[in-house]
Formats: C-alpha cells, structure tokens, sequence
C-alpha cells in the first residue's frame, strides 16, 4: 500500500459508508420517516427504534439517514455545481486574461467581500426557503473558491512549454483547456471540493435550524437540532444524535481535505520543531578535561557530524582537525559542500536538528582558562559561551537581523552585564561606531532594511563583538556583498583584530584571495573532510594536497593566460567514494588511493596532509 | 508611517462611499417599486392611493440623481432615514444593537487569542509530538461543529444539566453588571470555538516557519536563553499574519453572528437584520449593511495599521 492511499483510507472509507447508507436509504428496512407514534413521544432507544423517538414519536435514526440524505444532496449538489461554474470562470479568465478575467474571476471574487452566512440569509430571504434557493445561494457563495483555485493554476500551466507550443501549433484554444489544463487543475479542486462540502453542510444546517432552509417535515440536521432544543430537558438524547451526525459528516469531510492537502504538498507537513527549545533532562557534569597550562585557544581533534535518522546515521563532516590560537586568524577553505559552516555552526551549538556531533573534541579554553569540550555541551551550556567567548558572524546579514527590531535594540540584547538604559545606550553608540557606522545615534534607531547592504553586516559583526568574544567565527561574512563594500568589511576584520590582539579568529570562505590577505593559517576542506592544513605562505607557495593546488591553479589571476578547473563534482554524502573522497577527481590517483582513508601524514612539523602521494605529486 | 496611515484611511473611505452607492442603486435597480412590495400583503394587491402616498414619503417621485445626494447627505450626518414597520429612526436602533454584537465578537476574539496564540506556540514548538496531535484533533473538531450545535449543547450542559449559566436573554451592562457577563459568557465562548481552531492552527503554522529563519539563529547565536527568543524573535515575527487572519475573521463575524444571537436570544444587529430583511424594511436593511460594510472597511484598515506598527517594512513597501 503506498503513503497515499493509506492516508486516504480512513476518511474515504467513513465517507464511503456515509454515502452508501444515505444512498441505500429507500430500500433499507427503516421506519417511514413521517408516521408519528404519539403516545410513544420522547421513547428512548428500543429493539425497533434504535436511536429512540422524536417529540411526535417518529422514529429517529430514519430521520436521522433521510435528513443526511436531504444536507449531503444540497451540500455536494451546490458543491458540484460551484465547481463546474467555478472552473468554466476560471478556466476563461486565466486563459484570456484581460477584459475576460475582470468580467470572471475578479467579478466572482466580489462575493468573497462579504460574510458567508449573511450572503446566503439575503438570498434566501429574497427566493424564499427551500431547496432550490439554498442550492443556488450555496452555489453562488463557492463559485468563487474555485474560480480562484482554477485561475491560479491555469496561468500556471499556460506558461508551461508545451502549452505554448501547442499555441503556436495552432490548436483551439478551448482544445488547449480541456486537454492540458483541466487534467492539471485536478488535485487542487479535489482539496476544494472537500472543503466546500463541509462548508456548505454548515451553512444549510445553520439556515435550517433558523427555518429558513429545508422546510418541514423533510427531515434535515439542522431542522432535527431546531425542535430538540425545544425539549432538551424531556429528552437530551434528541440533541445530542443530529449534532453528532453533522459535526462528525463535517470533520470527516475536513479530515479528507486536510489529507488531501498533505498528500498533494508533502512539504506541509512539518515534524520534530525545534528540539534547542524543549528543555532537556539536565545533564550529568562532563568528565573533566586534562588542561594544560597554555595550549590554543581551540582545538578541534577528529570530529564528526553526522545526521541521525532512524535507521542509520551518515557522517557529513568527519576527521576534522583545526586549532586556534589566541591572536591567530585561521581561514576555513572549500567548495560549497565542504563541511566548514557545519564545522563552525557546531562550534556554536547551532547545528540544525537532525545533526550532531558524533565523534571526536572540541575543546576551548575559557576567559577563565578552563578548558570546556564543546562537543559535549547541551543548548543550556552552549548558552554561556554564546555570544560571550565564542560568536559568530553570519553570511547574509539580511536574513540573520530580526526586520521588526530597531539595530539598536538587537544589539542591547546582545549586551552581557549591563547597566541602566543610559550606560546601555552609550554602548550600542559605541559599538556601532566602533564597526565604522556613521552617525550612530541616529543609526541606532534603524531598521535593518533601512540599512545599506554594507552597513547591515557592519551591525551584524557590531553584534558578534559586542561582548569582546575570544573567538570570532565569521561565516563567509563578504560573500553576499559588492566587491568595494567586500573590501571595505576586510579590512573592518584587519582592524577588529589589531584592536583586540587576544581574539583568535576562524574567518570561513572559498575565496582563497581573502584568505591570503587576512589568515596566518589556512584549514582546506574537500567533502567534509580536512584535506590539508598549514600556515597560508607556506601552503600557498608549495601545496602538499592535489586539491589544494588544483584550488589555487583555478583561482584567476592577471599573469595567467588559462584557468584550470577542477573536473567533476563534490560527491553527494551518502555515495562518499571508500578511500580518498578525491581520488575521482583527482589526476594523480592510484589504485592504492581508493583502498583506504589516508592518514594524516606531516610534511613539516607545521602541516597537515592527508594525501598518500604528497612526496611525490607535491 | 503617518503617510501610509493617510493612504490607507483614504483607500477606506473610498470604499465606504463605493459601498453606500452600491446599495443605492441596488436597491433602485432590483424590479418592482419598493412602496408597492411594502403595502402588498401576499397576493392581495396593494391600494393604489396608499402606494402613490408611500411614493411621496418615500421621496420615490424626485429625480434618481436628488435622491442619491439625499441619501448621501443621510448617511454623511448619520441620519439612515426610518423604519417603515414602525417609523423608529434607524440610526438609533442600530446604535442600540450594534455595541452587543461588537461585545459578543470582542470578548469571543479576546479568548480565542488567549488561549490560541500560546497553545499553537506550543503545539509549534512540539511539533509532531502527542500535543500537538492532540490540538490538531481538537481544532478539527472546533472547526467542524456549527456554532448553533456548540450553543445549544452548551446550554443542555451549562444552563440545563449544571445550572451554572443562565440559558440565554439579554440584561444591560448599567442595569446588573454580573447578570450581563454572565449572560455573556457562553455566546462568546461558542463564537470563540472556532476562532480559536483558526488562531490556534496560523499561529502553529507561521511560528514553525520563523523558528527556520536565519534570526533566530542569530538570536540564540547572542546567547538569549529560551523565553526573550521565544517572545522577541519568533511570536513577535509570528504575530503579523495571525493578526491578520484574526482581522479577517472578525471582519465575517459582523453581521456573522446571527446564529448565536438566536440561540441565545441575544438582541444584537445580526438579529435585527434578518428581521429587516423578513420584513422587507428597506431602510432599516440599507442602514444595517451599510453599518456592516463600514466596519468591515474600517476593521481591514486598523489591521493594516497595526501590522504596519508591527512590521516596520510594511509602509515602506505600499505607500
């Protein structure tokens, strides 16, 4: 059974037989609906009626079927009939647009403007009540939900190639809609027509229960419930199986439109939220860490991140080793797919849900000169690193400031130990000085759009040190912005550092220019893995690793007459090849190379190589 | 922000003067003389020197042109002309009525966005989890129970069975204070049933969609434990489009409420129309909907002024 038709099961089941009792109604052995059994009024269930009897006796389940019988008939009659005017409106006005398309879609949408069940009160009112009235106001009302839906998809489909070369083919335009539109515009008037059956029960049994609907004694929901209030004190029963039946018809009918839904747009259905803001069981204190009297500032050793599912977890990032010291400026270099923003998202502990770290240690030296495995921490102890010794600066500035809050405001958040509003002010106008904002305090009281581009990553890196971090991790922090204004921020990052001697610094981009003129040293990244590590001179002028030179060969530069591309692509992380993750890009591979994972050899007691022919090849 | 808020009031005004034509010449094009329908009872024809003296009253004779600038000038001093039934001033009736209706939605949304907005953030924040499945169930069925089925059930269960709350009837707040709340209480609580299943279900929608944003992150990357994030970074983000589906909501709730009005005979403006338009009582009908349609005009407006307070890039995309 596929994933559809088990999520459809349950509500097309209950309609089925929802349908096939009311259907089945004259031959089915039930009461007549209208004898009445006086002296037997208010009866509760008995072996010959079932449900009880009404106020005159008649027998209740019966009316109860035949007054389905009459709501379903109106209900998916008008249903039925709002669709085909609906899809005719729609389908026109998409297809001709222009005059065509105010005189359908935008004339049927001037019913939407006013409140359902007033809308079909004034029909009715001026028809009279009955069937026929309430089917046309019933229609009139959803004409419009599917002349919208319709529209939307025909301009949709007609924008499509083969519509328009059909077009230009010369086939008739109504050939056109029948054949290509129509079938297109099916699943989503599916979802409609379910949705406007369960509206339209509501409306008719609201209208009937006001008397201005089904007119008596054609049994219907809404009449039943009407003369059960009546005797709700004789006979509660009465209530309770006319409210049941319509409400559970209702739900059912929402049930199959909201699976419908789901099955058509998968991406609706959203599982798992935000698991960083479920409190977690406090955990037990970490194990100690040996700490040595004076080390780096971080050091990454063996890590792996890996997404876990269910049924088997797959390392995205593995083996990775940097270290940071204090003052030191380490740029993280890859192609997209490399690892490093997972790599310093998971410094931070803001990895997405699904992934973790699963092996290996991060371990940083505090202000207080603790040493802390950041591998090991939850969301409450990422918290006090956050921010105050560790932060970040994300690529698109844009996106990662708050649209509704004043600059000001998101970076007295940031602020830790304040003082009163005065003391905070001063700072917020400090900082954003400090990061070369002009005129502050007036800047302070912007929203982030009505920033430049240039100015709104200048407040984001105000955020990231506005608490004097000892690590600043900045995350393709130019990569968005325009070459001049990319020049600009570097050098606000030369400035950052010559200001604050102590912050070590991870600076993550692919382009191997910045790294040159901002790095001490350069971490590189292929696939999730470290592939080479060393001080940026010394890698740059003589590159231990195939795909750090292919990287540096391929980077444009006046004196060159070619570029030489690397060849083929990142592998996709669950087809990860067994040996070197390179070795199929790589023009110098040997059998031996796909074998097994290379080790970590040391060309010089300052680099790292993870290439099994650097001796060679480099 | 002042320019958009002129814009807006404008836009609006424009609509209230389009609707208070519309209705005229409606009124003046459906066929058959509305002094004739009037006096006409069933199938018996109507006196012929009664309809040409109803005409005159009317001011059915002046030219179509004299009498549209009157109903204008009518509408603009708040004079919407007299009942035919009874020859009350129609103004006055709906000033009498309107505020109940306008207290039954108030009170319905207040509660309806108290408990929804923190129970869909929950069930956002639980996503996929037994709570949030559980309120899905329950908007479900809160979306799919009438609100005549949720009144009279109510009242079986309060009024009847518990004796808690009094049935149904209307006592004015200045005449017994208690007796009017608690009058109030289960009309408000049955309209609020499926305000709170649509709340409820938008505010889970839109905070699971800015707990992806990147300033979240951000928020959390400054260190700010669960709380302020929660409140400054994602419900306040969230809170736009839901203020806007409640704006909506409540905008089809006036002159929508005419189902709890009769189950608990609660004398409101949703009642009094559909005893106008049983009655044919064209003036009382031409003021009521147009009462109607300016609120809804003016509702739409307050909830894009207060969304442009609220997200501060609104102004500056539309004005």
């Amino acid at each position: 059974m596929t994933r559809t038709t088990r999520k459809l099961l349950l509500p097309g089941t209950l309609i089925g037989l929802i349908l096939a009792v009311i259907v089945l109604a004259p031959v089915l052995p039930l009461h007549d609906v209208r004898a009445m059994d006086v002296p037997n009024r208010f009866a509760g269930p008995s072996a010959a009626h079932w449900l009880g009897q009404d106020e005159f006796g008649r027998d209740v389940l019966a009316r109860l079927i035949w007054g389905g019988r009459a709501s379903l008939f109106i209900a998916v009659g008008s249903a039925l009939s709002a669709a085909v005017l609906g899809t005719l409106l729609g389908l026109l006005g998409g297809y001709f647009r222009g005059v065509v398309e105010a005189l359908t879609v935008r004339a049927s949408e001037v019913i939407l403007c006013l409140p359902p069940l007033l809308l079909a009160l004034l029909v009715v009112t001026i028809l009279g009540a009955g069937t026929g009235p309430l089917m046309v106001a019933l229609t009139l009302l959803y004409t419009p939900n599917y002349a919208r839906v319709v529209y939307a998809a025909t301009l949709q489909v007609r924008a499509l190639d083969f519509v328009t070369a059909q077009m230009a083919m010369g086939a008739h335009p109504l050939a056109i809609l029948w054949r290509t539109i129509l079938p297109n515009v099916m699943p989503p008037l599916l979802v409609q027509m379910s949705l406007v059956v369960a509206s339209a029960m509501m409306i008719e049994s609201g209208l009937s229960f006001l008397g201005l609907g089904v007119v008596p004694p054609t049994p219907s929901w809404g009449l039943m419930i009407r003369a059960a209030r009546g005797a709700m004190e004789v006979s509660p029963l009465l209530l309770l199986w006319p409210s049941l039946a319509l409400a559970g018809t209702i739900l059912i009918f929402n049930l199959l439109c909201d699976r419908l839904q789901a099955v058509l747009d998968p991406r609706n259905v959203t599982a798992g939220g935000a698991l960083w803001l479920r409190k977690g069981p406090r955990r037990a204190a970490l194990p100690a860490v040996p700490a040595a009297t004076d080390g780096p500032l971080l050091a990454i050793t063996d890590m792996a991140i890996s997404v876990n599912t269910s049924e088997r977890s797959l390392e995205l990032v593995r083996r990775a080793d940097v270290s940071v010291h204090s003052g030191e400026t380490v740029a993280l270099v890859g192609e997209s797919g490399s690892g490093k923003t997972l790599t310093s998202l998971a410094l931070m502990g803001l990895l997405p849900d699904q992934l973790g770290i699963s092996r290996g240690q991060a371990l940083f030296r505090g202000r207080d000169g603790r040493v802390t495995d950041l591998a090991q921490l939850d969301e409450d102890g990422f918290r006090r690193f956050r921010g105050a010794e560790i932060s970040m600066v994300f690529q698109d500035a844009a996106a990662a400031l708050n649209p509704v809050h004043r600059i000001g405001d998101q970076l007295a958040e940031a602020l830790r130990d304040t003082g009163d509003a005065q003391e905070i002010s001063r700072r917020v106008v400090d900082l954003l000085r400090h990061v070369g904002i002009p005129d502050p305090e007036r800047r302070q009281r912007a929203y982030p759009h009505e920033l430049s581009g240039g100015q709104r990553q200048r407040a984001m890196i105000a955020l990231a040190v506005a608490n004097a971090p000892r690590l600043l991790i900045a995350d393709e922090p130019t990569t968005a912005l325009d070459p001049t204004i990319q020049a600009q921020i570097l050098h606000l990052f030369q400035k950052l550092k010559s200001d604050t001697p102590d912050m070590g610094l991870i600076f993550v981009t692919h382009d191997l220019a910045v790294v040159a003129e901002i790095a001490d040293r350069v971490v590189v990244m292929y696939a999730g893995e470290v592939v080479e590590s060393g001080p940026v001179a010394q890698v740059f002028a003589r590159p231990r690793h195939p795909y750090t030179a292919a990287l540096i060969a391929s980077v444009p530069e006046g004196a060159a007459d070619r570029l030489v591309a690397i060849p083929g692509t990142v592998p996709p992380p669950n087809a990860m090849p067994p040996g070197c993750r390179f070795a199929p890009r790589c023009a110098h591979a040997l059998p031996a190379c796909s074998a097994a994972p290379p080790g970590a050899e040391r060309p010089d007691p300052a680099r790292i190589t993870r290439c099994i022919r650097w001796k060679e090849v480099t | 922000m002042l320019r958009y808020i002129a814009y807006r009031s404008l836009v609006a005004l424009f609509l209230v003067w389009l609707v208070v034509s519309l209705v005229f010449l409606l009124l003046h094009l459906i066929p058959g003389d509305p002094a004739e329908l009037l006096l006409s009872q069933g199938s018996l024809a109507a006196d012929p020197a009664a309809v040409a003296a109803l005409r005159e009253r009317m001011g059915l004779n002046d030219p179509l042109w004299r009498q549209y600038l009157d109903h204008l000038g009518g509408v603009l001093t708040g004079d919407l002309g007299t009942s035919f039934r009874d020859g009350a001033p129609v103004a006055e009736q709906i000033a009498l009525r309107l505020p109940r209706t306008l207290e039954v939605i108030g009170a319905a949304t207040l509660l309806a966005a108290l408990l929804g907005v923190p129970l869909g953030t929950y069930a956002a924040v639980r996503a996929g989890g037994k709570a949030d499945g559980l309120l899905s169930l329950l908007s479900s069925i809160a979306l799919s129970t009438p609100v005549f089925v949720v009144g009279s059930v109510a009242i079986l269960i309060f009024a009847q069975k518990l004796q808690w709350l009094p049935a149904g009837g209307f006592v004015s707040f200045s005449e017994d204070p208690v007796q009017h709340l608690k009058l109030l209480i289960l009309p408000a609580s049955a309209v609020a049933i499926s305000l709170w299943a649509v709340i409820t279900r938008m505010t889970r929608a839109t905070v699971i969609e800015v707990l992806e944003r990147d300033y979240v992150r951000t928020a959390r990357a400054k260190g700010l434990s669960r709380a302020p994030i929660l409140r400054r970074h994602v419900v306040r983000n969230a809170m736009i489009p839901v203020l806007t589906i409640t704006g909506l909501e409540m905008g089809t709730l006036i002159g929508g409420t005419v189902l709890v009005e009769f189950v608990f005979n609660w004398p409101g403006l949703s009642g009094y129309l559909v005893s106008a338009v049983d009655a044919r009582d064209y003036p009382e009908v031409v003021g009521i909907v147009i009462v109607i349609s300016m609120l809804f005009v003016f509702l739409n407006l307050a909830v894009d002024v207060v969304n442009a307070l609220l997200d501060p890039r609104i102004s500056l995309v539309k004005s």
